[in-house]
C-alpha cells in the first residue's frame, strides 16, 4: 500500500476534477494546506469540463494561493478538456469577483479569458509529470474520468505516469448498496478504463465515504475568516448554497488521503479488483496483489477529519520551498538511463 | 591567372539552375534567372522557387511588454522591441505561448541558459555535464540532411560571439550547450562560424582554405572574386535578356558591395589592435559584424548555395555590454533585473537594438526579387530566443516571429496565439512539413501547429 515519500520533496499532487461540487473547490483550498504543511505540492489541477468561467475562478483560486510568479516558479496554466458540455455554471464561481480593490479592478486576478488561456490536460500532466521525482506524484480525481482516460491513450503518457505516480485515489464509485455514483456515471468507459488501465495502485473513496463528513460551513465565517479575511475559496462557498449549510466532503476525503495515506484517517479494503458496470455501479472483488483498494469510514476518526479539514482549508497560502536535490550525482544517472532512446529520430519515416 | 570556366548552359534550351561562375579560386552560384526556366518563365519560377528556413536566436530573453502587442490578430501598431520591423510586418507572423518544457529545471536545478538553447531547435533536456554532453540532432540538421544534397551547402551554422566548445558556460552545463544552435548528432553540436571573412571564401571559394599568404596576396592587389569570374560573366550576360542581366548585376553588386565591407573590417581591425584575439575577418563593430553575416545569408539563400541556416546572433548568457547604446553592463547580468526600471529600460534597448539589425536583413530579402515574388516571400525565418523572461527564466510564451510566407504557405501580418504549454516543437513539424521533411515527431511535439495559413 502506499507509503510515506521519503528523501524526497514533498510530492506532487495533480488534481483532476469538474467543479461540480463545492467540495472540490474546497478540496484546492485543502491541497494548498496540505502544501503549507510541507505534505505535498500542488502540481497542477485539470478540469474535465469546458467551461471557461469555471477555469476563470480555479485560475484565479491557483493565483491567491500561490502569489505573484516570482523567479523559476510560474503558476501553471489550468487544464482543461475542450470536448463535452460546460455544464452548470453555480453563481459560486462568479461570486469572488464582485469583490474589488479600492481602485476598482477585481480582488482576484483571473487570466482564462479564452480557451487559449488554459492548456491541453495531457500536455499538461505531461510536462508536470516530468517535473516530479519518480514515484513522488499522486493523482486525486473528483468528476468523470474523461481526461485520465485520455492520458492512458496519450503517446508515452501511461508510462510516464507509472515512472512517476505512486497511486492515483478516486473520489468516486459507491462501495455500499445504492445507485450508480455521479462521477462513474457521467463517462462510464472512461472510469472503465482507467480502473482496468491505470498503471499504479488504485484507492476509490466511495461516495459514502464523502457523504458521511461534512465540511462544518460555519468555520468558513469563522476559522477561515479569521486566517484570511478575503480568500476566493470562501467567497464561493457563501455564494454557492445559502448560509450556514455543511458540505460532503467526496474530494477533501480523496485529497486528504492521497497526501496523508498513513495518518489513520480512514480504514483501507484489502487489495482486489474494482469493476465498473455498464451501468456505472461498482463492485469490489478481493484478490491477492489485486490493484484497487477502496476507503472504509471508521466513526472514531470522523472529529479528527473534520478538524483537519477546517486546519487545512483555513491554513494561509505559503509559497512553495524550492527543493534542492541532494545528491544530484546519482539522480542524473538514472535519469539518463530513462533518457535514452528519447532523442529525435534523424529521418522521416519510409514512405 | 583569371582562366575563367564559361558558364555551362545549352543554347536555346534553359540556363540550368546550378549554372556557376568558376574562376581559379572562386565558385559563384547565380540567383534564379528567368533564362532558367524560359517557357512559362514566371510562372514556374514561382512554383519552384524552394523554401529557405533560417532561425535567427537572441540570447537572455526578452522584456516581453516591449515584445508582446496587447491585441491578437492582423497587426496594428507594432510593439516596441518590433518597432524596426513597422515596414515589413505585413510579412511577418508572431506567435504567442509556445514552450520549451525542455528547457525548464524539471529535476536537473540552476542552468536554464544552458538548457535553454541547448534544447531550442532539438527539443530536448540536454545532459547536464560539462564533459559529456548529450543533445539530439536539430530540427535545422534533419531538413538539412533530408534536402541538403539539393544545394551546394546542406546548411549554414553562423553566429557572432563565442564560439568556445569545452569550460562550463552555466551552471554544470557545458558551453557546447549555450554556443551551438545546430547539432548534427546527440554528441555533436556544429559550432558556428563566425568569421564574415571565413564564410566568404566558404560561399565563394573553390573548397580549398586560402593561406594567409594567398589572403595576403589578394588584398595587396585588391582583387575581387568577381574578378576572377568576369569572363564567365561577360559570356553569361550575352545570353541574357534585360531583366535577368539587371537581376545579375544587382547579385553580384551586393558581393562586392559584402566584400567592400569585409574589406573596411579587416583594415579597421587593424588600426584598433594589431594583437587582438580576434579571428582575422571579424569586425569590432556588432551592427557592422551582423550585416556582413547576414548580407552573405541573403547571398546564400538567392543563389540556392543553401536553403537551411542557423545564426546564433549572440552565446546563450551572454555578457556582452553594449556600448554603441551607452550600456556599459554585460547582457545577461541586466537581464536579472529585479524589475528595476532603469535596468529593464537598458534590456528593452539591447532587445530592440537586436531586432533593428535583423530589420536590415529582412528589408534585403524582401528587396531582392524572385520570380514576381521577393526572395523573402519564399522564406520562413524564425526570429526568437529560448527564453521569454530572462528575470525569471521562463521557458512559456517564447518570443517567436515568424518572418516570410514559407512560399506562399504562412499567412503573416498578424499575431496568433498558441494555447499555453504548446510545445514548440509542435512549430518545428509543422515547419518541416513546409521543407518538404514530414516527421511524425519532433522533441516533445504533441502534433502539428494549426493556425499557420489560416486567418
Amino acid at each position: 500500500m502506499p507509503q510515506d515519500f521519503q528523501e524526497k520533496p514533498p510530492a506532487g499532487a495533480f488534481f483532476d476534477t469538474d467543479f461540480s461540487t463545492i467540495d472540490s473547490v474546497l478540496a484546492v483550498g485543502l491541497l494548498h494546506g496540505l502544501q503549507a504543511k510541507r505534505d505535498c505540492r500542488v502540481a497542477i489541477i485539470t478540469m474535465s469540463r469546458p467551461n471557461l468561467a469555471v477555469a476563470g475562478f480555479a485560475d484565479a483560486v491557483e493565483r491567491f494561493y500561490r502569489g505573484p510568479a516570482g523567479n523559476f516558479a510560474q503558476v501553471p496554466p489550468i487544464g482543461m478538456i475542450t470536448a463535452g458540455h460546460p455544464g452548470e455554471t453555480s453563481p459560486a464561481f462568479a461570486a469572488p469577483f464582485q469583490k474589488k480593490k479600492p481602485d476598482g479592478t477585481p480582488l482576484y486576478r483571473n487570466e482564462v479569458k479564452s480557451v487559449i488561456d488554459t492548456a491541453d490536460p495531457n500536455t499538461l500532466f505531461r510536462n508536470y509529470l516530468e517535473a516530479q521525482y519518480d514515484q513522488n506524484a499522486f493523482f486525486v480525481l473528483s468528476g468523470p474520468a474523461t481526461n485520465l482516460a485520455a492520458a492512458l491513450a496519450f503517446p508515452g503518457l501511461k508510462q510516464r505516469i507509472a515512472a512517476k505516480v505512486k497511486y492515483l485515489v478516486i473520489a468516486g464509485g459507491a462501495f455500499s448498496p445504492g445507485p450508480a455514483e455521479a462521477h462513474i456515471k457521467a463517462d462510464i468507459p472512461a472510469a472503465q478504463k482507467v480502473f482496468a488501465e491505470w498503471p499504479t495502485p488504485v484507492v476509490a473513496s466511495g461516495y459514502e465515504v464523502g457523504a458521511a463528513l461534512e465540511f462544518p460551513g460555519a468555520s468558513i465565517d469563522k476559522d477561515l475568516a479569521a486566517a484570511m479575511p478575503n480568500n476566493p475559496i470562501a467567497d464561493a462557498y457563501r455564494a454557492y448554497r445559502p448560509m450556514p449549510y455543511d458540505a460532503p466532503s467526496w474530494a477533501m476525503a480523496a485529497a486528504l488521503y492521497a497526501a496523508r495515506p498513513r495518518e489513520g484517517y480512514f480504514k483501507l479494503s484489502g487489495p482486489g479488483t474494482i469493476t465498473v458496470h455498464e451501468d456505472g455501479r461498482t463492485s469490489f472483488a478481493a484478490s491477492e496483489g489485486g490493484k484497487h483498494r477502496y476507503l472504509i469510514n471508521d466513526p472514531e476518526q470522523k472529529e479528527r477529519i473534520v478538524q483537519a479539514y477546517v486546519e487545512l482549508v483555513s491554513a494561509k497560502p505559503e509559497p512553495r520551498q524550492r527543493f534542492r536535490p541532494a545528491a544530484l550525482a546519482g539522480r542524473q544517472e538514472q535519469k539518463q538511463e530513462q533518457k535514452n532512446g528519447a532523442g529525435n529520430p534523424t529521418s522521416p519515416p519510409p514512405k | 591567372m583569371t582562366k575563367n570556366t564559361a558558364p555551362a548552359f545549352v543554347t536555346g534550351g534553359a540556363l540550368p539552375r546550378r549554372t556557376i561562375l568558376r574562376g581559379i579560386g572562386a565558385v559563384v552560384g547565380l540567383p534564379f534567372l528567368d533564362a532558367m526556366s524560359p517557357a512559362f518563365a514566371a510562372s514556374t519560377a514561382q512554383s519552384k522557387a524552394p523554401v529557405r528556413m533560417a532561425f535567427f536566436y537572441v540570447p537572455n530573453g526578452i522584456i516581453m511588454d516591449a515584445w508582446n502587442p496587447d491585441y491578437v490578430g492582423p497587426f496594428q501598431e507594432l510593439p516596441r522591441a518590433l518597432k524596426a520591423l513597422e515596414p515589413y510586418k505585413e510579412d511577418i507572423l508572431q506567435i504567442g505561448n509556445l514552450t520549451h518544457n525542455a528547457g525548464r529545471a524539471l529535476l536537473d536545478g540552476s542552468g536554464d541558459h544552458g538548457r535553454a538553447c541547448g534544447s531550442y531547435l532539438t527539443g530536448v533536456q540536454v545532459k547536464k555535464s560539462v564533459v559529456e554532453i548529450k543533445s539530439s540532432i536539430s530540427v535545422d540538421q534533419i531538413v538539412a540532411k533530408e534536402i541538403g544534397h539539393a544545394t551546394r551547402f546542406p546548411s549554414l551554422e553562423l553566429g557572432m560571439d563565442d564560439a568556445r566548445q569545452a569550460g562550463e558556460c552555466d551552471t554544470g552545463y557545458s558551453c557546447a550547450y549555450t554556443n551551438n544552435l545546430a547539432w548534427r548528432s546527440e554528441m555533436q553540436p556544429l559550432p558556428p562560424t563566425l568569421d564574415p571573412r571565413a564564410l566568404f571564401e566558404r560561399l565563394f571559394g573553390t573548397g580549398q582554405p586560402m593561406t594567409p599568404a594567398e589572403r595576403a596576396q589578394q588584398l595587396k592587389y585588391r582583387r575581387s572574386v568577381l574578378d576572377f569570374v568576369m569572363e564567365g560573366t561577360h559570356k553569361l550576360e550575352t545570353g541574357l535578356g534585360p531583366s535577368d542581366r539587371r537581376k545579375l548585376d544587382e547579385y553580384l553588386s551586393s558581393i562586392r558591395e559584402v566584400e567592400r565591407q569585409l574589406e573596411r573590417a579587416e583594415k579597421d581591425n587593424l588600426q584598433i589592435d594589431p594583437h587582438m584575439e580576434k579571428p582575422y575577418g571579424v569586425p569590432a563593430d556588432f551592427a557592422e559584424h551582423f550585416k556582413l553575416m547576414s548580407s552573405m545569408i541573403a547571398i546564400a539563400f538567392q543563389a540556392d548555395l543553401t536553403r537551411v541556416v542557423t545564426f546564433l546572433i549572440t552565446r546563450e548568457g551572454s555578457l556582452r555590454p553594449y556600448r554603441e547604446l551607452g550600456i556599459a553592463d554585460g547582457h545577461h547580468p541586466l537581464t536579472h533585473h529585479r524589475h528595476q526600471p532603469e535596468l529593464m529600460e537598458k534590456v528593452r534597448k539591447i532587445n530592440e537594438y537586436h531586432v533593428q539589425q535583423f530589420a536590415g536583413f529582412v528589408e534585403k530579402l524582401k528587396s531582392t526579387k524572385e520570380g514576381d515574388r521577393s526572395l523573402l516571400d519564399n522564406c520562413m525565418i524564425v526570429y526568437g530566443a529560448g527564453l521569454s523572461d530572462g528575470n525569471a527564466h521562463l521557458h512559456e510564451d517564447l518570443p517567436t516571429l515568424i518572418v516570410g510566407r514559407a512560399g506562399g504557405s504562412i499567412k503573416t501580418g498578424r499575431r496568433i496565439l498558441a494555447r499555453r504549454e504548446t510545445p514548440m516543437c509542435n512549430l518545428f513539424l509543422t515547419m518541416m512539413d513546409r521543407m518538404g521533411v514530414r516527421m511524425e515527431r519532433f522533441g516533445d511535439s504533441t502534433g502539428r501547429l494549426e493556425g499557420l495559413d489560416l486567418g
